[in-house]
């Protein structure tokens, strides 16, 4: 009979279809996109952010006239992640100002951060962020921070000179402890306006001026410091750390006996920015080296020779003029790539070389 | 706007300079739910955060191959801009999937597919250098010209959707969608002038939009569908039909289906030029209140 045997195509076809999507049901659910497979390690959504923490202002302090201390403590419990002497925290501003400030704790207490800025108003050339730390940054508030990183690493020494001006102590503070702590032979000068305007006086007072380690000199009682004084008899092979203003900083570059070795820290303008010296890239695919000069960056340099070399944004934040390096040490200015990525490559809009050379995979 | 024009002329006060903003956005006060007791809605919309992370990052590995077939200075220059907002967009989507994830909203199932769609099969092919080369180069500027007609689109719609803002969406996802959605109205141009530079065929146009479109709706369907499924609060029994779309477009809570097909035909004109539609005006008002863009300024303003 034709009519039971449509009656029976119908079923059969009803059935198949429910089978069948009861079928792609279950697929989909194991597999949102089935029938595409799935990329074995997934990227999207497991980049770790590049080393942004939010931390809770639990102190603030003012150590010295127109200086703050925060004391910065990890909003969820851990570890924060570890820093060395001399190393220095971006802190991200409730406007959104990103700002640099030299790390002076401790650093073996991993549960909190301590930085100290000194009020640079606009009239003295000030750019807003340390305002913003003195006016809106209260203890209970919330922050983000990113780092800690580390431009102005503590080389081993046997001996050392530490010349600070002003909050250009910050940096050294911690060096000051680990030099005492490893036994090396040590010298501070401390130079500031007056004893009222210069921080943490007491305790770099602790720490040296009874064997003579530690000069401090203010201004308005002593005049300026004499640097001559700074080198008598210091050893061979002396590391130098100086940090403070450029007028302090020239005289200690000036002064240099030959046989120490100089490490300064400025206070900026564009610590992040600017270059601190000229290296070489040497470009291993095409073999060509090219100089990048102290006032200019990798991109710059490379633009006329790699005339399609990718890049956007230029200021360290897009990605996309990522390159990598085969040899050589970088000096990692960017905001943006994870521990991982800072091994073996750098952007070189904003990043430099640590050292003389650089050879990039280019 | 006017769809006035004969052939694929740029409507020249529509051009703005492109430049990548460094937005973040702290997305710890944000809900699951973020448009309040419309979970269909907001999970079609944030169907946005499991493509684009992987998406954009393949519009810019695509791009920076393109940079060398480009002959135009000012093209050249937009290009360059397009890519660093693209890498941003890609980069802030990515930074809400650990957000889904700490709600018990593991989106990884579904981006690990999409990694794979983006990274292997729309990838760098092994091919014979040469022609075939250029050719699936090409026919992939196409795909990315077609998408953003799609992105334009969606830009257009985010910033006029007032419903969302009466409703009480989230601030911040809604900065998010503003921002991103702004930058595409500006830049949406960019992508269309780059194919027209380097192919500009009617055919390769008609075939690369068919392809995106049946990807974007493929995409889409499975993306709101999963994240119904699989979202905490409704117990495994939430569904995505078709009919909520079109509801919730009637609402204004996204786009509308009529608007979504009347679409299709001004992409497929051949005097379509992306100029013709959206405000730039609009598009750059929007990023000078933007909370996030002008942080990004401030933030972009000055070293220590």
């Amino acid at each position: 009979m034709p009519r039971v045997r449509t009656y029976l195509i119908a079923a059969g076809a009803a059935s198949l279809a429910v089978v069948a999507r009861r079928a792609l049901r279950g697929r989909v659910q194991e597999s949102p996109l089935w029938p595409m497979p799935a990329l074995e390690e997934p990227i999207s959504g497991q980049r770790r952010s590049s080393g942004t923490t939010r931390v809770l202002v639990s102190g603030r302090s003012e150590p010295a006239e127109g200086v703050v201390q925060l004391h910065l403590e990890a909003m969820d419990a851990g570890d924060l992640p570890p820093w060395e002497p001399g190393a220095h925290l971006d802190l991200v501003l409730p406007s959104g100002l990103v700002r640099q400030y030299s790390l002076c704790g401790d650093p073996a207490d991993r549960a909190s951060y301590t930085v100290a800025t000194r009020l640079i108003t606009e009239e003295t050339g000030g750019r807003g962020g340390s305002l913003e730390v003195h006016e809106q940054i209260h203890e209970g508030s919330e922050l983000e921070v990113r780092g800690p990183r580390n431009r102005f690493a503590l080389v081993e020494s046997a001996s050392y000179v530490f010349v600070a001006g002003g909050i250009g102590i910050t940096p050294l503070l911690p060096m000051l402890r680990a030099a005492e702590a490893a036994g090396a032979e040590w010298r501070l000068l401390y130079g500031g306006r007056s004893r009222a305007t210069m921080p943490f006086l007491e305790e770099v007072e602790k720490l040296g001026v009874s064997s003579e380690r530690v000069r401090i000199v203010a201004e308005d009682e002593d005049g300026l410091p004499d640097l001559g004084a700074l080198w008598a008899d210091v050893p061979q092979g002396t590391a130098v750390y100086a940090c403070g203003p450029e007028g302090l900083l020239g005289a200690v570059e000036g002064s240099l006996p030959e046989h120490c070795s100089l490490h300064v820290e400025r206070f900026a303008p564009g610590a992040n920015a600017g270059g601190s010296g000229a290296f070489e890239v040497e470009l291993r695919r095409s073999g060509e080296v090219v100089r990048v000069a102290a006032d200019q960056s990798v991109l710059a340099a490379l633009k006329p020779v790699v005339p399609n070399v990718s890049y956007s944004c230029e200021q360290g934040f897009c990605g996309t003029c990522q390159q990598r390096v085969i040899e050589g040490e970088i000096d990692h200015r960017d905001e943006l790539l994870t521990d991982s990525e800072r091994d073996d490559s750098l952007l070189i809009c904003v990043s430099r070389a640590a050292g003389e050379r650089l050879v990039l995979d280019l | 706007m006017s769809n006035t024009q004969q052939g694929p002329a740029p409507v020249a006060s529509e051009w703005t300079p492109l430049k990548a903003r460094n937005v973040s956005f702290d997305w710890a006060d944000t809900p699951l739910h973020w448009l309040p007791g419309q979970p269909f809605a907001t999970h079609t919309i944030n169907v946005l955060h499991l493509l684009l992370p992987a998406g954009e990052r393949w519009f810019v590995h695509v791009y920076k191959q393109a940079l060398p077939l480009i002959t135009d200075d000012r093209l050249r220059r937009d290009v360059v801009g397009f890519i660093g907002q693209e890498a941003m967009h890609s980069q802030a989507h990515d930074d809400v999937l650990p957000h889904l994830k700490a709600q018990g909203l593991d989106p990884t199932p579904y981006t690990a597919q999409v990694d794979w769609l983006f990274e292997k099969l729309l990838g760098d092919r092994t091919l014979p250098p040469g022609k075939p080369r250029k050719w699936w180069l090409i026919e992939r500027i196409a795909i990315i010209a077609a998408i953003e007609h799609y992105t334009a689109f969606l830009g257009d719609w985010i910033l006029n959707a007032d419903e969302l803002d009466r409703r009480g969406a989230d601030p911040t996802m809604l900065d998010l969608l503003r921002w991103h959605g702004a930058e595409e109205v500006e830049h949406r141009s960019v992508a269309f002038e780059l194919f027209q530079h380097v192919d500009g065929g009617y055919a390769r146009r008609a075939r690369t939009w068919a392809t995106a479109f049946t990807a974007l709706v493929f995409l889409w369907q499975r993306g709101s569908r999963f994240f119904m499924e699989n979202d905490p609060s409704l117990g495994g029994t939430g569904r995505a039909r078709v009919s909520d779309f079109v509801r919730d477009g009637r609402r204004g809570l996204l786009p509308s289906t009529g608007a979504m097909v009347k679409s299709i035909p001004r992409y497929l004109s051949r005097s379509y030029h992306p100029s013709q539609e959206g405000s730039t005006a609009q598009a750059v008002a929007y990023l000078a209140s933007s909370p996030a863009a002008l942080a990004a300024e401030a933030r972009t303003s000055g070293g220590s």
